[in-house]
């Protein structure tokens, strides 16, 4: 075709292109395009495709996700607003944000892995609890609007994704990991008897979601310093630990007026917990085992 | 904003353009070209609700900023696999402390009810109570000005307001005093005051 035109232009002056165009130009668009003289009737009415219009019975929610993009460091964090039909939706919040992420926006970030609450990783704040995403059931009034914000007073890495470094590091510092001088008794395993393993019950079973901790007052104005809740979960689950020969170690570590005493029972991690688990309780129960010691 | 954007660039609303760009490349009249350009290209209906146009996306701050206490940038110590710093263990700040805290919170309630339930209103029961009193409070101002004036931030106003809570405690315990001795004590006000 590019080579026709230069060869139309050749043929004679601008005003005989017309009536020349039929013979020389083979293409049936160009060619009715360039011979009608009435204006085309426009592609609405004369298309036979409709509108997809939506369900009758489609249950449309709207969620308000937290968005900022690093990239663009000036602007402010906003409010996106997205709706699904949740009878094409699964569940679960984290189905909400995969199918978000799927078919509507591809740049909503968020971490998710297990899609089952065994590793923690969608931990963030819905309806203004914070909760794993794929433990959290959407509620089906489809009146009240959702809002997801990442965790509270965490650094973010991008729209619901926290930055963790600190709480990784307090988790480090507490050493969670069997600490022995003696070899076991039996030269074989270190054992247990079963009214020992009970008590960690209530405490292995965290995920360090950080739900609890980010839920803390606490923990949000001393993070430098406070361990908050989920550490302290986890080293007295050591320090309740009966192979353990640390203990007094751990606890010295605690005994300090920030590591562990900032902790006022406010009780908004055992409220929050995913998990069910009470990590108040174990902090009273260090607290405890310290008294006048 | 990019992200907000982005929408527009989506699925049938992509598709819908991409015709007349089509069109544009072939040799077209311009009359043809500025109808089609002036259609407005068609979109479903869920495309229209779902994605946010610049309208549906709401500014997250409506107030002002208000600077108190703004957060300070990230500040990450040592390297990320590094541990946090476990601090040297000091018992009178730490243990010591919480158990002498829940024994005066414990012994201020037989405390208050004692002299109204002995009903012997004498001054060493009044000490007591006062004592405790001024000792409880002293605690948990002191707690309240750790918690919300982190040292490592703001050392000198912590400083400042540690020293003016002592300041404070010592002129309550000497208005208490005053009133032990030149009035007619704390029990015997509260039971004047109290009806019930």
């Amino acid at each position: 075709m590019a080579s026709l035109r230069p060869f139309a232009t050749r043929l004679g002056p601008r005003l005989f292109r017309r009536g020349l165009a039929t013979t020389v130009e083979p293409i049936a668009g160009f060619s009715e395009a360039t011979s009608k003289s009435s204006a085309p009737i426009p592609e609405s009415k004369t298309t036979t495709v409709k509108e997809p219009s939506p369900d009758a019975d489609s249950k449309i929610k709207t969620f308000h996700i937290y968005r900022w993009n690093p990239d663009e460091p000036t602007a402010k964090p906003r409010m996106q607003s997205y709706t699904l039909d949740l009878n094409k939706t699964g569940p679960m919040m984290l189905d909400a944000l995969i199918r978000i992420k799927n078919e509507i926006d591809p740049t909503l970030t968020f971490r998710r892995s297990c899609r089952e609450g065994i590793c923690g990783s969608c931990a963030m704040n819905i309806d203004g609890v914070n909760t794993l995403a794929c433990l959290c059931r959407i509620p089906t009034e489809t009146s009240k609007e959702s809002r997801i914000y990442p965790l509270p007073h965490t650094y973010v890495v991008k729209d619901l994704v926290p930055d963790l470094t600190q709480f990784y590091k307090q988790y480090k510092s507490i050493k969670p990991y069997l600490q022995r001088d003696t070899p076991p008794p039996d030269g074989r395993e270190n054992r247990q008897s079963k009214a020992d393993r009970r008590k960690l019950d209530g405490l292995y079973e965290c995920i360090l979601c950080a739900c609890c901790s980010t839920s803390c007052p606490s923990y949000w104005w001393n993070s430098e310093e406070y361990l908050g809740p989920a550490v302290l979960l986890q080293s007295y689950r050591w320090i309740a630990d009966s192979r353990d020969e640390k203990t007094a170690q751990r606890q010295d570590a605690l005994n300090n007026s920030m590591s562990l005493y900032r902790c006022h029972t406010i009780l908004n991690c055992s409220r929050t917990c995913p998990k069910g688990l009470n990590p108040a309780l174990a902090i009273a129960e260090i607290k405890k085992s310290m008294a006048f010691t | 904003m990019a992200s907000a954007l982005r929408p527009t660039m989506l699925r049938q609303a992509f598709a819908a353009a991409a015709p007349a760009q089509r069109c544009f490349s072939t040799a077209m009249p311009a009359f043809r070209a500025a109808q089609l350009a002036r259609q407005q290209p068609i979109k479903s209906a869920f495309v229209r609700n779902a994605l946010p146009g610049a309208t549906r996306v709401a500014a997250f701050h409506a107030s002002p900023a208000r600077a108190i206490l703004p957060p300070l940038p990230q500040v990450i110590k040592g390297t990320v696999n590094d541990a946090a710093q476990v601090p040297d263990p000091t018992p009178m700040h730490g243990s010591y402390h919480w158990s002498f805290e829940r024994i005066m919170s414990a012994g201020l309630i037989p405390l208050t009810v004692a002299p109204f339930a002995t009903g012997s209103l004498n001054p060493t029961l009044d000490s007591l109570l006062i004592a405790g009193i001024l000792i409880h409070s002293h605690i948990g101002f002191e707690s309240v000005i750790i918690d919300y004036v982190p040292e490592h931030r703001m050392p000198r106003l912590r400083k400042l307001l540690m020293w003016a809570l002592k300041a404070a405690t010592v002129v309550v315990g000497i208005g208490f005093y005053e009133f032990e001795t030149n009035d007619v004590g704390l029990t015997e006000a509260i039971k004047r005051v109290w009806k019930a």
